[in-house]
């Protein structure tokens, strides 16, 4: 029986803060030229201060009073932080890359297809030329697109202070909406991909929440590896927007992992994804879609390699 | 504190003290009081305050005006050329792709840019040039064709 | 073919140069001398007595001009019910209302004000269904409603939270069912939605020495706010003028009636002459403007079994949110619609406007009618599926025509193109095609009325060298009425429009319009100005008769030269005509105002008849993915009366845009509302407009039933192009799945739970 709809739609959710500032409120605005210099002040203010890399997320917190820094330190005067660079072993990504230079690189287009795929899946035009792949990962929207295709790829990210510097594995970087496990002193400054293996196929595929431009609703990456014998060796998935943060579908990795490839493993993968996700809204359709998508994201993951023979 | 900034505006060298907390969009319409350039949702959704920056569509509501010092801004008023329309402007006109007309600054820049790199688009590709410009009057359908014509017309 | 040098020409729009070249001024363009900034407090509350509000901080702070709340505007405004408060009194309805509003040197420092107000609130009871709303007993949002003023054809129900209630009846409903062979009950609702004009309301009021209030606003009717005000205020109309910025960004019915100009006056009367300008966020314009009525119709309805509609029962819920705001005359035109355009011999239409602590539901583009024709059209197609008839067949076979009765009674329909536009659609698709898996087709249409009676005033300058200028109150929104007026003059005095300029509407020199809504610029403006140009021309012509010793009726004007039919080799020019005539200097003036009055007019305004309908029929053509639950339309072909199109390409224009705006509530676009009565949704990233990545292919078709009384027969378009489309889209879905979603919006969650209740993979 059809549900009986109502002229309007009641939720639970806690009720947003209702003011968008006109004007910014005031702050003190830095603009080092060389990354130790950065490092010193981002350490030295001490949770006072914010990176100012594309703009795009921090200038819209600040004016949602999300975010009221003292300081602000614009990156863009230092040199030699928007580099992509591919040595057949590992691709680099800068801190100053932005998501249109990253699907518009010849090198990522050819190696990395997925990667652009995902960058292409992030707002419109105007947010991915200012917007930087390693500032939408702090930002850590849950619904962020290249989280999923980043862990897929097992892309690993540096983080740097002035008291040195460390590297996490992309999956571990998120743990609630909004929060990673930056500390206050630290900066991100590269992202890391090693090339794939032999006889490997990726795919990044995303439903949108409703209109073709839009937030993802549900974002899946996927490589697989599959032996001479047609054997997945190795799976590896990111799953985007189901949970507090974006995760990696281990269950479904184990599952896939050593079986032969056959008609019914991609929509079985599908079901078992879709166990490990917990979406608070629209749980039941995000649900419907992980199994969905999976399944598709293999496929496709599976032509690639195929193509490729 | 205000900051000394040094950029290009429609080619025409500024130098200029601002304060930090301006955004690109205010910095345009009342300071430099070129208000070709709209706010439809100061938020980066509608596109309507878009102009170029090296080249490149932004949306000058979410950028600060002190981070384009050395940069080079286009607004709607600079894409003419000596008193002559460009090829978009025209063809909007003729096509019509303008009704009320607050999209149309910012759908031109997109659509500019988008010409500047890809002088013969495909619909599609002129669809999702301006996916970030939002317009509630025209269904987006003439504004398309317009941008097509003007490719033609431009020798793509 | 043509004969005519304007009408019907489809000539670039006259203020497209000005737009492309970021020239055109809008309301946020204008800045004046000692401008201040004003930003207001907004009620975090749905419901709630207001106790205490301390302003004393705020105006205390540096830079701050003025500071006023309730106590300061003891005023209500509204033009069918008189319920609408300035700034909150006593109490706050609704999550976004203004308490309280500050002017201050910048927006900045008015921002700051604005936090430093302290509000005590005494909650009440939050009631956010309407139906709930409408019970006896609930409590009232508006104790004090029987005291309003109010039109005369307003109806509220004493100590209850309807705010108007309406009834038509033809026939007997009840015997009709009797007779019928099927009897179909069926409930739809749509959503709130919103108009999502790109330019955000603002205004900009000043007061002068003399108390007079001068206000710039973005609202589509200066003179009807001129008299809100003036009704509201209790001030006279030479003391309030309301000028129009020269463009609007678009309207669609959200920048109409009292909005930011009840806070920027009482701040300018305190501000020492000083102009107080605001301009509303976009969050301020979701919470804090005007939605669409969210609304819930129940068609019963009585069909014999070779498809005729025999008789038909509708009950339609509109929720008019806090205010009534335009609430019981949407609903009064929906229900006189709410049957749809068919013969109909046994109708009863019962209609309520209720009040409920939510945003402002007011004039939104089809003014309640889109959600009837979801409503009717929805049902056709699923009694055309019982009974297997096609869709388009049972549509023409019970649509009405030239001479027919209105469903409701009150009058004979003339100018009737609706099968006309049914019978374009279906012609230009391959509508009996055999059917493709997960595709599907669908049609629905609709009518619409106009307000009637209204009046449109013009006057017609031609200066001594020959240079028209039109004074019309009419607002340029983007619809393209500058245009289309200046085609019409030219067209009736003979010249091109070139030399047409049309002034900016302004209470004090443009005389009077209704409004610019309704769809009723076109015929009634058009007409106006029609009849004002030919008033000029009739005066340059005794003129020129004279000078060319001729009769004046045997003169003509065309491209600017006057000459006699009898001797067409001599020619004067307007110029020659009026130097000769005032040698030391005039002009000459045309004028005319225009009142049309429907037959079957019952007195006073909001009467039942409409001076003239406008018809639409819509197609669709949707692919449906079944495990997702996605549509994607494909295509979309929209044919639309128009009467005459005065300009083709604004009328494509309007058509095209239309569907893509119906497009937007049918399957993307809900207000949410949360529990404690908020909008949830107050960005576009989170209100979900079409973009240009959502458009399917779109053909639109002109369809011309001469209306007698319209301008070269033209009556209008504007808002009748969102109509058909949702319907059309839950028909072509039902024909590609056999799914039928009757709730708006449509989305892929609804259809992918029923195909796997229906058991589909």
């Amino acid at each position: 029986m059809v549900r009986l709809g109502r002229s309007f739609t009641l939720r639970s959710l806690k009720s947003k803060e209702t003011k968008v500032l006109t004007k910014l409120r005031d702050f003190n605005y830095l603009e080092p030229s060389t990354l130790p210099e950065a490092l010193f002040l981002l350490h030295h203010y001490d949770g006072r201060a914010k990176i100012l890399a594309g703009g795009t997320d921090l200038v819209i917190q600040m004016k949602q009073k999300k975010l009221t820094p003292e300081y602000v330190i614009n990156l863009k005067k230092i040199s030699g932080l928007d580099y992509i660079e591919y040595n057949g072993q590992w691709l680099r990504i800068g801190p100053l890359v932005t998501h249109s230079m990253v699907a518009g690189s010849p090198v990522i287009q050819k190696n990395f297809p997925m990667l652009a795929d995902a960058c292409l899946a992030v707002g419109a035009p105007q947010t991915r030329n200012r917007g930087t792949l390693a500032g939408n990962l702090c930002n850590a929207s849950p619904s962020a697109d290249t989280p999923p295709a980043l862990i897929a790829l097992g892309a690993k990210l540096k983080m740097e202070s002035s008291e040195g510097e460390r590297v996490m594995n992309v999956e571990d970087f998120f743990s609630s909406p909004f929060a990673t496990a930056l500390k206050n002193s630290e900066m991100l400054t590269e992202i890391k991909i090693p090339s794939l293996p032999a006889r490997s196929g990726g795919a990044y595929l995303w439903v949108p929440k409703v209109t073709a431009v839009d937030e993802t609703l549900v974002g899946v990456g996927v490589l697989l590896t599959l032996n001479s014998d047609k054997r997945c060796t190795e799976a590896r998935i990111g799953l985007g927007s189901v949970g507090p943060a974006p995760i990696r579908a281990h269950k479904t990795e184990e599952f896939l992992k050593g079986k032969r490839i056959e008609p019914k493993l991609f929509a079985e993968a599908g079901e078992v994804s879709a166990s490990e996700v917990s979406p608070r809204s629209r749980g039941d359709y995000r649900r419907e879609m992980i199994k969905v998508f999976v399944r598709r994201a293999l496929d496709q993951a599976l032509g690639k390699i195929e193509e490729a023979i | 504190m205000e900051h000394l900034i040094n950029l290009r505006i429609n080619g025409e060298p500024y130098e200029v003290r601002i304060k930090p907390n301006t955004t690109l969009v205010d910095f345009l319409r009342d300071k430099i009081g070129l208000t070709g350039t709209k706010k439809g949702c100061d938020t980066g959704q509608c596109g309507a305050c878009t102009v170029l920056l090296d080249g490149k569509p932004i949306n000058s509501c979410l950028v600060l005006a002190a981070d384009t010092n050395g940069k080079e801004i286009l607004t709607v008023e600079g894409l003419g050329r000596d008193g002559k329309l460009h090829p978009l402007q025209e063809t909007f006109m003729q096509e019509g792709a303008v009704q009320c007309g607050y999209c149309t600054s910012g759908m031109l820049l997109s659509a500019k840019a988008l010409l500047d790199e890809n002088p013969s688009p495909g619909e599609e590709e002129v669809k999702k040039a301006i996916a970030g410009n939002l317009c509630r009057c025209t269904g987006y359908v003439r504004i398309v064709k317009a941008v097509l014509v003007a490719a033609r017309k431009m020798g793509g | 073919m043509s004969e005519y040098s304007a009408i019907g020409k489809a000539i670039p729009r006259i203020d497209a140069l000005e737009k492309i070249t970021g020239q055109a001024i809008y309301g946020d363009d204008l800045k004046f001398p000692n401008m201040l900034y004003a930003k207001a407090l907004r009620s975090e509350y749905a419901h709630a007595r207001i106790l205490n509000i301390n302003i004393e901080k705020a105006k205390k702070l540096s830079g701050v001009k003025a500071v006023v709340t309730g106590k300061d505007t003891p005023f209500l405004g509204g033009e069918a019910l008189m319920d609408y408060p300035f700034l909150a009194i006593d109490k706050v309805r609704y999550v976004g209302e203004a308490i309280a509003a500050v002017a201050a040197v910048d927006e900045e420092t008015a921002e700051e004000a604005i936090e430093l107000i302290e509000v005590e609130y005494d909650p009440l009871h939050v009631l956010l269904d309407p139906q709930k709303a409408m019970e006896l007993g609930a409590p009232l949002i508006h104790e004090k409603m029987h005291t309003y003023q109010r039109l005369a054809v307003i109806k509220p129900i004493e100590n209850t939270n309807i705010c108007h209630v309406l009834q038509f009846l033809k026939g007997d409903v009840n015997h009709g069912f009797d007779e019928s062979d099927f009897f179909f009950e069926d409930t739809f609702t749509t959503q709130m939605v919103q108009h999502g004009a790109i330019e955000p309301h603002m205004a900009i009021a000043q007061v002068d020495p003399s108390g007079k209030i001068t206000v710039w606003v973005t609202n589509d009717s200066p003179h009807r706010l001129r008299q809100d005000l003036s009704s509201s205020m209790g001030i006279p109309l030479k003391k309030l003028r309301v000028i129009s910025p020269p463009y609007v960004g678009g309207n669609f019915g959200g920048k109409g009636g009292l909005k930011v100009e009840t806070l920027c006056i009482p701040l300018a009367l305190k501000t020492d002459h000083k102009p107080v300008k605001m301009v509303l966020t976009r969050e301020e314009v979701f919470t804090s403007s005007l939605v669409r009525h969210p609304g819930i119709v129940t068609l019963r309805t009585g069909v014999k079994k070779d498809g005729r509609i025999w008789a038909r029962e509708a009950k339609v819920i509109y929720d008019t949110g806090a205010y009534a705001e335009k609430g019981p005359t949407v609903c009064h035109q929906a229900c006189v619609a709410a049957v749809g355009p068919y013969k109909i011999p046994n109708v009863k239409v019962d209609g309520y406007c209720v009040y409920t602590n939510k945003p402002i539901a007011g004039a939104y583009r089809g003014y309640g009618i889109p959600q009837v024709a979801w409503a009717h059209e929805s049902q056709m197609d699923i009694i055309a599926r019982q009974l297997g008839i096609d869709p388009v067949q049972i549509r023409l076979k019970n649509g009405v025509e030239e001479g027919d009765v209105s469903p409701t009674g009150q009058q004979k329909l003339n100018s009737v193109g609706l099968k006309e536009c049914i019978k374009k659609v279906a012609e230009s698709v391959d509508w009996s095609r055999p059917k493709e898996k997960y595709r599907g087709q669908g049609i629905a249409c609709a009518f619409k009325n106009t307000k009637t009676p209204s009046g449109s005033s013009a006057i017609v300058i031609v200066s001594q060298d020959g240079t028209v200028e039109v004074l019309a109150s009419t607002v340029e929104i983007g619809q393209g009425s500058k245009t289309i007026l200046a085609q019409m003059v030219a067209e009736e005095l003979g010249v091109p429009v070139e030399n047409i300029i049309m002034a900016i509407p302004d209470t004090d020199i443009t005389p009077f319009d209704a409004s610019t809504t309704s769809s009723r610029s076109t015929f009634h403006m058009g007409n106006a100005v029609k009849k004002a140009a030919k008033d000029a021309k009739d005066q340059i012509l005794v003129i020129a008769a004279d000078m060319l010793n001729a009769d004046s009726s045997d003169l003509m004007i065309e491209r600017g030269l006057i000459f006699s039919k009898k001797n067409p080799s001599k020619k004067l020019t307007i110029s020659q005509v009026i130097k000769n005539e005032y040698k030391a200097g005039l002009d000459i003036i045309g004028r005319n105002s225009f009142y049309p009055v429907a037959d079957g007019e019952t007195g006073g305004m909001w009467s039942a008849p409409s001076i003239f309908w406008m018809y639409g029929a819509h197609y669709a053509e949707v692919e449906v993915d079944i495990e997702t639950g996605r549509v994607k339309i494909l295509k979309v072909v929209g044919a639309h009366d128009v009467g005459k199109a005065i300009n083709p390409f604004t009328c494509l224009g309007q058509i095209e845009g239309g569907m893509v705006h119906g497009i937007g509530p049918a399957l993307f676009e809900e207000m949410i509302i949360g529990e404690r009565g908020q909008v949830e949704n107050t960005s576009f990233l989170d209100y979900k407009m079409p973009r240009s990545l959502d458009i399917p292919e779109i053909t639109s078709i002109i369809v011309e039933a001469h209306h007698r009384e319209g301008p070269w027969g033209a009556k209008g378009i504007g808002e009748m192009t969102v109509v058909p489309m949702a319907a059309a889209i839950a028909n072509a879905i039902d024909d590609a799945v056999g799914v039928r979603i009757k709730d708006l919006p449509i989305t892929p969650d609804k259809i992918l739970r029923v195909l796997k209740e229906k058991g589909n993979p």
